[in-house]
C-alpha cells in the first residue's frame, strides 16, 4: 500500500467482505470537500487538501447490513436508480445478477406515483445511488411510503434514507465496486451461491467505459 | 406488508404521508418511521438486536 493510501487509513477490522486495499484503491473512502451534520458519524476524517474521507469498515459492515435488507424482499419489487452516469452501468449489473428493477438515466415524474404514467411502477423498496443526483425518485418513494437504502457521500443528507451505505458515490471505480460488492453479497444471502468464490463477474465488469 | 402502528423512535402513529415500515435489516423485527423522523435522519434502534439506523 502506498504511503497515501496508508495515511488514509483507520485500524481495519479483520473481517472484512474485501481488502482494505481495494477499497482504498477503487477510492471508496474518498468523499467530497463538503461534510453534512448527518454523515459525520461515517466520516474518518478530513485530508490536508480538504477531502473528508469515509470509514471504510463502516462501508463495509453497511453493504453487508443492506445485502441483507434487500435479500428480504423479492427482487422484482425492488427499483435501483442512478441518474448518475457512472452508476448506470454498475445498476445494470446488479440488476442483471440480482433480478432487482432498473432505471438508468433519467427518472421520469410520475414513475412511482401517477398509474397512467409510462413505465409507471410499484416497489416496495427503492435503492438510490446519490440521494440528491436522484431525488426525483426519492421524494417520490416519500409520497408512496416505502424504505430506502442510499449510497451516500460525505456530501449528502440522510432525509428519508432507512439503510444508509457510506462511500464516494461519484467515482467510476468506487461506484462499481460497491455494487459488485452489493451484488455478491445478495447472491450469497439469497443462497444463489455458495461462497464468495462463486461470483464470477469481476468489478471491472461492473464499471462504466470512460 | 402491514403498516406498524407507531415510530419507533418517537412513538407518533404512522398516519402522516412519508412515515414507512419495514424489517429490521438485522433480524425478523418490524420497524416503523414516522415523516418527521425520517426527514430529520432521527436514528432508530432494533429493540430486538440493538441494530441503529440508518
Ligand atoms: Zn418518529
Ligand atoms: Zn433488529
Amino acid at each position: 500500500m502506498t504511503k497515501d493510501l496508508q495515511e488514509d487509513n483507520k485500524k481495519i477490522s479483520e473481517d472484512m467482505m474485501i481488502s482494505d486495499e481495494v477499497y482504498m484503491t477503487s477510492g471508496v473512502h474518498i468523499g467530497t470537500r463538503q461534510k453534512t451534520a448527518d454523515m459525520k458519524e461515517h466520516i474518518y476524517k478530513v485530508r490536508n487538501d480538504g477531502l473528508y474521507i469515509i470509514d471504510i469498515n463502516k462501508t463495509d459492515q453497511k453493504i453487508n447490513i443492506a445485502a441483507k435488507f434487500i435479500s428480504k424482499f423479492n427482487p422484482e419489487n425492488i427499483l435501483v436508480v442512478s441518474v448518475r452516469q457512472y452508476g448506470q452501468k454498475p445498476i445494470r449489473k446488479l440488476s442483471e445478477y440480482t433480478g432487482i428493477k432498473v432505471l438508468d438515466g433519467r427518472f421520469r415524474p410520475g414513475t412511482l406515483t401517477n398509474p397512467s404514467a409510462k413505465g409507471f411502477i410499484e416497489p416496495e423498496l427503492l435503492i438510490v445511488t446519490d440521494p440528491l443526483a436522484d431525488s426525483q425518485a426519492l421524494d417520490e418513494a416519500r409520497n408512496i411510503g416505502i424504505p430506502v437504502v442510499g449510497l451516500c457521500d460525505t456530501n449528502n443528507e440522510l432525509k428519508y434514507i432507512d439503510i444508509v451505505i457510506p462511500t464516494n458515490n461519484k467515482g467510476r471505480r468506487a461506484l462499481a465496486l460497491v455494487y459488485w460488492l452489493l451484488s455478491r453479497a445478495i447472491l450469497k444471502e439469497n443462497g444463489k451461491i455458495k461462497s464468495y468464490e462463486n461470483f464470477k463477474p469481476t468489478v471491472e465488469d461492473f464499471e462504466a467505459e470512460i | 406488508m402491514k403498516k406498524a402502528e407507531k415510530c419507533i423512535s418517537c412513538g407518533k402513529g404512522l398516519i402522516e404521508r412519508g412515515s414507512t415500515t419495514f424489517i429490521c435489516p438485522n433480524c425478523d423485527t418490524k420497524i416503523g418511521r414516522c415523516n418527521s423522523c425520517r426527514e430529520q435522519n432521527v436514528k432508530y434502534h432494533c429493540q430486538e438486536c440493538g441494530f441503529i439506523g440508518p
